[in-house]
């Protein structure tokens, strides 16, 4: 279900902070966030993200057309074995 | 047969059902179409004067629905943007696995087309005792 309109889309305040930041100084530094469940903000586009997938960061730029999708969606927590692929002749 | 807007050619059926072989047109759409336009829906595809026909083509460009062409482009621009952004939704349906969170162990056989049996793949150094 989705969120209700009346409370607006949903961003981490120290990310926007941050990012409010590094636009008036105008610095692209990758921000590492563990916040998956932030709303793309259209002030996130250009940087770059550090997005947790529970294991590793997975880097994210975002861009124009990611506006209103979660930071979540960019970094899978789940890797996608096919068969054969963790065989020890693969994996060494 | 009457053609509407383009390529569309209805049948020998009521209106309200040929008008439903218009891609982006369904039975309510088209009696929605029809209730504006003042046309029984009972009535035959071919027995529709011209300017009925006007009226109908009206009624669907006046209310900037999207049909046919237009709307499959819209759709695959929805798509082509979902995969671009390499989204988890994009993700999923570059795999052409379901999009929104069902079981995939079992069922799921819409989007995953008919079951293709894998069998394993032995590994060749297991036999000559080299792992």
């Amino acid at each position: 279900m989705g969120r209700s309109l009346k409370k607006g889309p949903f961003v981490e305040p120290y990310l926007l902070e941050k990012i409010d930041k590094m636009n008036n100084s105008g610095v692209k530094k990758p921000v590492k966030t563990w916040s998956r469940r932030s709303m793309v903000t259209p002030d996130f586009v250009g940087h770059t993200f550090m997005v947790h997938n529970g294991k590793t960061f997975t880097s994210v730029f975002v861009t124009e057309n990611m506006v209103g999708h979660k930071l979540g969606e960019f970094s899978p927590t789940r890797i996608f074995k096919k068969h054969g692929s963790h065989t020890a002749k693969v994996t060494k | 047969m009457p053609r509407l807007l383009g390529v569309e050619i209805p049948a020998e059926k009521r209106i309200e059902a040929s008008l439903t072989y218009i891609f982006g047109i369904g039975s309510s759409a088209s009696k929605r179409i029809l209730d504006q336009t003042r046309i029984d829906p009972n009535l035959r595809a071919k027995d529709l004067t011209p300017q009925q026909i006007n009226d109908i083509i009206h009624a669907i460009t006046g209310n900037k629905m999207l049909i046919e062409g237009d709307l499959r482009r819209e759709l695959q621009g929805n798509l082509k943007r979902l995969q671009a952004i390499n989204c988890y939704r994009g993700i999923r349906h570059r795999r052409g696995l379901p999009v929104r969170g069902q079981r995939t162990s079992t069922n799921a056989r819409t989007r995953k087309g008919p079951r293709k049996t894998v069998g394993v793949i032995r590994n060749k150094d297991a036999k000559a005792g080299k792992v």
